[in-house]
C-alpha cells in the first residue's frame, strides 16, 4: 500500500499520515528524516521529535539527499516526510543533484526504491500552490520540482489525499 | 463549457487533453488557459466570463491561498481572478480541480 499525503502547512497532514502508519500492521516502522538540523535550535528540535518518534516504535533514518541509496534492514512500513525538504536538499545542498531534473529523478526513483523494499510506504507532501503565480526564478525551479513530484507520486499510489484542518480529503482510494 | 481550475503546475492542461482527446498543440484551438490574468485587465467580469464560457473548455490557476499582497494592484488582480472563476463555475455545466493530477469533480 501506498498513501501520499498532501497538505499546507500545519494542516495536520503529519499527524495524519502518523496514525496511517500506527493503524499499520506491518512493522518495524521506520521513519526517513529529511531535515538537516544546521544550528542547537535545530538539532534540539531534531532531537525532540526523534525521541517521539522511538516511544512509538520508529526506527529514525536519516537521509537529506539521494534517497534512492536507502537500505531498510526490514520490510515493514515506512513514512517518509517530507517531499518539501528533499526537494530544497536536492536543489540546493552541496550533496543535491543541483539540477531540477536531476533532483526530480532523485525523489521520484528514491520513492521506487523504498516501495520495492517495503509493505506499506506513507510519504508526506507539501501544499503550496495555491499563493500566486509570480515567483522568482528559484521558488519557480523550487514550486516545478515539488509539483512534479508530487504529480509522480499521486499517479504511483494507491491512495492520495489532501489533509484540511486535520481532516483527509481523498482525490484517489478511499480513507480506512 | 468545462471549467478547469486547481493549483500552479497541478497537471490542469494535460488533464484537458486527456478530457478532449487532443494534443497540446490541438489544445490552443479548443481551449483557452491562464484566465486569471484576463481578469485584473477586465472592465467588467459578467462580460469576460460570457465571453470564456464560448470556449469548450477554459482553464485558471487557483491563486487565492496565500498572504493578501500588500501591493494595492496585486491585491485588486488576485481578487478579480478568484471572482472570475466564480462567474466561470457558475456558467460552466461541468467544474474539475485539478490536484497532483488527478481531477475531482466540484460539479
Amino acid at each position: 500500500m501506498f498513501t501520499l499525503v498532501v497538505g499546507g502547512a500545519a494542516s495536520g497532514k503529519s499527524e495524519y499520515a502518523e496514525g496511517l502508519v500506527l493503524a499499520s500492521p506491518h512493522r518495524p516502522r521506520y521513519y526517513i528524516a529529511t531535515m538537516e538540523p544546521f544550528d542547537e535550535e535545530g538539532k534540539a528540535r531534531v532531537e525532540k521529535h526523534r525521541r517521539m518518534r522511538a516511544d512509538k516504535e520508529f526506527e529514525t533514518v536519516e537521509c537529506y539527499t539521494g534517497l534512492v541509496s536507502v537500505r531498510l534492514p526490514e520490510r515493514g512500513t515506512v513514512l517518509l516526510e517530507c517531499i518539501g525538504n528533499l526537494a530544497a536538499n536536492e536543489l540546493y545542498s552541496p550533496q543535491g543533484a543541483g539540477s531540477w531534473s536531476g533532483a526530480l529523478s532523485a525523489i521520484v526513483d528514491g520513492v521506487d526504491a523504498l516501495l520495492a523494499q517495503c509493505d506499506n510506504l506513507v510519504v508526506v507532501s507539501n501544499e503550496v500552490f495555491t499563493g500566486g503565480t509570480d515567483y522568482a526564478d528559484g521558488t519557480e525551479d523550487y514550486l516545478r520540482l515539488v509539483a512534479g513530484v508530487n504529480r509522480a507520486l499521486a499517479q504511483r499510489a494507491d491512495r492520495v489525499c489532501e489533509v484540511v484542518c486535520g481532516l483527509p480529503r481523498y482525490y484517489k482510494g478511499a480513507a480506512g | 463549457m468545462i471549467f478547469i481550475t486547481g493549483p500552479l503546475y497541478s497537471g490542469k492542461k494535460a488533464y484537458a487533453c486527456q478530457l478532449l482527446s487532443c494534443s497540446r498543440e490541438e489544445l490552443s484551438t479548443r481551449a483557452v488557459w491562464d484566465v486569471q490574468e484576463l481578469a485584473a485587465k477586465s472592465a467588467d467580469l459578467n462580460v469576460l466570463a460570457d465571453e470564456l464560457a464560448r470556449r469548450e473548455v477554459v482553464v485558471a490557476t487557483e491563486v487565492g491561498g496565500g498572504v493578501v499582497p500588500v501591493d494595492r494592484e496585486q491585491r485588486a488582480a488576485r481578487e478579480a481572478a478568484g471572482r472570475l472563476s466564480v462567474l466561470l463555475a457558475q456558467r460552466a455545466q461541468r467544474v474539475v480541480r485539478v490536484f497532483c493530477g488527478l481531477p475531482m469533480e466540484l460539479k
